[in-house]
């Protein structure tokens, strides 16, 4: 083999551990401790001889039986692989590294080699917040999601996501729309592909962006496509990455339930935006609240939690601040989904949160009379919610005939004080 | 010796006249078509022979030669029977010509020599040159309803040589309308909620518009479907005749209680080809689903499960009002001016397609809306979502909504009001107008034009839909009696009742075919 012929020339010490980390059945640990106590020369020489103790494995009959350690080594072409980390600019970083995120080793599990496109400074910098959820959202949830991670990112703060569509996606996306308005904030995607292996294809665009003006990391080496078994552990690096995870829309089952898992594990708080009780995307943030996640309506919500000085945190807030951070120790968070439910909110962070008015209609309550509404637009927004409703539904709500209603829609989508996409009104 | 009957083919929906020359001369016996007869004509041969004898007749120990012209028209069907049996006869000497020269004969032979009756009746009546035919009893009151020919009938060939020899008389065609007509179509009444779905209804009814119906399964769609008929007005003397005729032609039971002015409802199983639906198959080329469906209704329930490349054959006749069907043999034209209404479901699922309530995955949901093209759905001058009713409507618990139950006799006034309205505009339908025409009858007045200005610049509006939303509109203020120009209440429905995005997807609106490309644009929106 060229590359075992090789292993005594000069080759980066990042393309051994590149090399470690395509091995098959290596985990995050066991590429620590070889990584550690060998340096990843060293580590990939003694793996092609044959002298490296494979991972520890279940007993024999239940698997097939496989190749050595030494000699899947010796199939890896280590030149190959070289070839693709300079020609898509992947970096390679491990936890003596100095790229590596520190925060990492603070949590379960580190990833033992971690691959990186984009700009890696952004981990140093930042305080991270994970904005994810289900990818068959509501097109209300994009929108959360969107709005949600623009403000976090134009209050300087890195949002991390899964790449994946739905929430994830507008998270990202929101937070490149204030990295375009030079307002700093990058975004971290965390890929359970290989940084170049684009999934799913639909984000191609998103990914390039990312890329350019942010971070894709991942466990997985280069050219590997995601199987189903990576997104845990994917979930994993997301939840580690961050300061608080918030969930902005989730079914009762999914992904997402992974990373909540794995951020109360590290001990990270999980924040939850409330949604409607009858909306089967918002079941999942619901239970989330209902077992005492802290209630997430804005990105100002997000900064109090954090300590966060925000553009948008009133001064006021600040005490509320100091109490909430108080109330997110490791012990609060992993009693959310096992220990009793509402359990903690007894703790300082619900009665410390600080009074905010909540934005939204009530705010423009003047405004609104300014424009002297009649009195059917009234009736017709009175019988509207935050919930999409179509036209019937407000039509018996309002106890008004068709043509007035459609009329009154019509008028306050022109104030804009509601939205109607797709024949569903909601206010805004 | 020689012999000339006259009988007539069907071609496409019409007849044609076609006259059967017989010649008996020496020879090797047998008897032989030409004249380009189909399968079915040239198993006449067969027919005619048994039915000759069984009848008393003997068959003639000559060569027979059977031509059918004009010999380059292909010939299909059985109704060529008795009049190759008569030439036969008559060439024979076994019956007088002179009276069987002022008749045409339609009919198929039985073995045992009984006049059957035969697909066409109607169009084929109507084709004959002669002014009396000759048909089975059967037969009779669909060949009655041409008018203007007499119509004989006679139960088998000896009776009617009887006839024709002086021995009989015609017996007394069957008296016309002794049939009940039919149960009555379902009432609107027992439609409980569907605001909207009324609504569109009705507007569909009066404006001929056609409409799509999007909602869960179980809503009660189909229910709303099955009431379109009942608001239709009744067809006029000539259209219920042209319908009859493409009826008739497609084998269709006809004329039973005289000529039936209900419009025609069709609802094909998702399962039809497409030949099934639009007309087409072997020798004879029949009328499809979609001419059944002339002047009536056709219902695509499930749409989203009929095959795309099926659907897509409706194109054409929804622009045209008429399929042309071109085959090796024939070019054929079908009468097709049908209103389409569609019913389907949101997604695979089922879920009633509000934000968040369906479980399927955005790849399988776009797959399965997008059976129906962009170009189908743009044909939908209606489309609206149609919800599960709520539970106080069902059991009648004195809702709201119950004082909007109005039954079918209260809405068909109001539709037959505007359809008067439409006539005085020259057309059946508003549905029906030119777009030169739209800027005489459609004017729009200030606020409405705002409205739709405001639309087109956002590009939720296209030019193309500019002319159906001024259609819509028209037809919901002649419902209303309003008097044009056309004011905010009357667009804004019309708007609310073309839901775009009602499939879950935008309509394709590509922002620079947006103005100016159809001729429909904002630049003939009046001052």
């Amino acid at each position: 083999m060229r590359a075992n012929e090789m292993a005594g020339h000069a080759l980066p010490p990042a393309v051994y551990a590149a090399g470690l980390a395509s091995l098959p059945r290596v985990g995050p640990s066991w590429l620590r401790s070889v990584i550690a106590s060998h340096g990843p020369r060293r580590a990939w020489q003694l793996a092609v001889e044959g002298h490296l103790a494979p991972p520890s494995q279940p007993p024999r009959e239940q698997r097939p039986p496989t190749p050595s350690l030494g000699e899947a080594a010796r199939a890896v072409d280590l030149e190959a692989l070289w070839n693709r980390l300079e020609r898509n600019d992947i970096a390679v970083t491990w936890p003596d590294e100095a790229l590596y995120p520190k925060v990492l080793l603070e949590r379960p599990s580190p990833p033992g080699v971690l691959f990186m496109s984009g700009d890696p400074s952004v981990f140093a910098r930042q305080p991270c917040v994970a904005l994810i959820g289900t990818r068959r959202c509501t097109p209300d949830g994009a929108a959360v999601a969107y709005q949600m991670a623009r403000e976090l990112a134009e209050a300087g703060v890195a949002v991390v996501s899964g790449l994946a569509l739905g929430i994830d996606g507008a998270a990202h996306s929101g937070a490149l729309a204030a990295a375009a308005g030079l307002r700093t904030g990058p975004t971290i995607g965390v890929s359970a592909s290989g940084v170049d292996v684009v999934y799913p294809r639909q984000h191609a665009a998103l990914w390039r962006q990312i890329v350019r003006s942010g971070a894709i990391i991942s466990e997985t080496p280069p050219g590997v496509a995601a199987q189903a078994w990576r997104f845990p552990s994917r979930n994993r690096v997301i939840a580690a990455l961050s300061q608080m995870v918030v969930v902005v829309e989730c079914h009762a089952r999914g992904g997402s339930w992974h990373t909540v898992d794995a951020a109360l594990r590290s001990g990270v708080e999980v924040g939850a935006v409330p949604g409607p009780v009858r909306s089967s995307a918002s079941v999942g943030t619901n239970t989330l609240l209902y077992e005492g996640a802290a209630p997430v309506r804005s990105a100002d919500d997000v900064l109090v939690s954090l300590g966060h000085p925000g553009p948008g945190a009133p001064a006021s807030a600040t005490a509320g601040n100091l109490c909430s951070l108080a109330g997110t120790g490791p012990e609060q968070g992993t009693g959310l989904r096992s220990g009793g439910r509402r359990a903690n909110v007894a703790g300082g962070r619900a009665a410390g949160r600080a009074p905010e008015r909540p934005k939204g209609a009530c705010d423009r309550a003047p405004e609104l009379q300014a424009k002297a509404l009649g009195r059917l637009e009234l009736q017709v927004l009175a019988s509207l919610g935050w919930r999409p409703l179509c036209l019937e539904e407000i039509a018996e709500r309002s106890g008004l005939p068709l043509g007035p209603v459609i009329l009154s829609l019509e008028n306050l989508e022109q104030y804009g004080v509601i939205e109607g996409t797709r024949g569903w009104w909601a206010r805004k | 010796m020689l012999a000339t009957v006259a009988s007539a083919t069907l071609v496409g929906v019409e007849g044609q006249a076609v006259s059967v020359e017989v010649h008996v001369a020496n020879g090797l016996p047998g008897l032989r078509v030409v004249g380009l007869p189909d399968a079915s004509c040239r198993e006449a041969r067969d027919r005619v022979r048994a039915a000759l004898m069984s009848s008393g007749f003997k068959w003639p120990q000559k060569r027979v030669t059977v031509n059918l012209a004009p010999s380059g028209l292909r010939k299909a069907g059985s109704g060529l029977d008795l009049a190759i049996a008569l030439g036969t006869l008559i060439a024979d000497g076994q019956a007088p010509w002179q009276p069987a020269a002022r008749l045409s004969f339609i009919a198929e032979l039985g073995l045992d020599g009984s006049l059957r009756p035969v697909t066409g009746t109607l169009p084929l009546a109507a084709a004959v040159a002669t002014a009396e035919v000759v048909v089975a009893p059967a037969s009779a009151h669909e060949a009655t309803l041409v008018g203007r020919v007499g119509v004989r009938t006679a139960p088998d060939l000896r009776t009617l040589i009887g006839i024709l020899e002086g021995r009989d008389r015609w017996p007394q065609p069957p008296p016309r309308g002794s049939y009940p007509p039919g149960p009555p179509p379902p009432d609107l009444a027992e439609v409980k909620g569907q605001v909207l779905g009324r609504q569109a209804l009705e507007v569909a009814a009066a404006g001929g518009h056609h409409l799509l119906l999007v909602g869960p399964a179980g809503a009660g769609k189909t229910m709303l479907a099955l009431r379109l008929p009942g608001l239709l007005p009744p067809l006029q003397p000539e259209e219920a005749l042209e319908v009859a005729r493409v009826h008739s032609a497609a084998g269709l039971q006809v004329g039973i209680s005289g000529l039936s002015p209900r419009p025609p409802f069709r609802a094909p199983h998702h399962s039809a080809s497409a030949v099934a639906l639009v007309g087409g198959g072997g020798a004879r080329l029949r009328p499809g689903e979609i001419s059944c469906a002339h002047r009536g209704v056709l219902f695509l329930d499930e749409l989203a499960e009929f095959p795309g490349a099926v659907l897509d054959n409706l194109r054409q006749p929804l622009e045209e009002g008429r399929i042309v069907v071109c085959r090796a043999t024939a070019t054929v034209s079908f009468p097709a001016r049908f209103m389409l209404v569609g019913a389907m479901n949101a997604c695979r699922c089922g879920a009633d397609g509000s934000p968040g309530s369906c479980s399927c995955p955005e790849v399988s949901r776009a797959r399965y809306t997008a059976r129906v093209s962009g170009p189908l759905l743009d044909r939908f001058d209606l489309r609206v979502r149609v919800r599960r009713p709520e539970v106080e409507d069902l059991l009648g618990a004195g809702g709201p909504a119950e004082a909007t139950n109005e039954p079918t006799h209260v809405v068909a006034a109001r539709v037959a009001m505007a359809r008067d309205m439409a006539r005085a505009r020259a057309v059946r339908a508003n549905a029906d107008l030119e777009t030169s025409a739209l800027e005489r009858h459609a004017t729009l007045g200030p606020a409405a034009k705002r409205i739709l200005e405001r639309r087109l610049t956002d590009g939720r509006l296209s030019a193309r839909g500019l002319g159906r939303i001024r259609r819509v509109a028209l037809t919901i203020a002649d419902l209303a009696g309003d008097e044009v120009p056309l004011g905010e209440e009357h667009v804004l429905l019309a708007l609310a009742l073309r839901a775009t995005g009602v499939l879950g997807r935008e309509d394709q609106v590509p922002a620079a075919a947006t103005f100016g490309k159809s001729g429909e644009g904002l630049a003939q929106v009046p001052a």
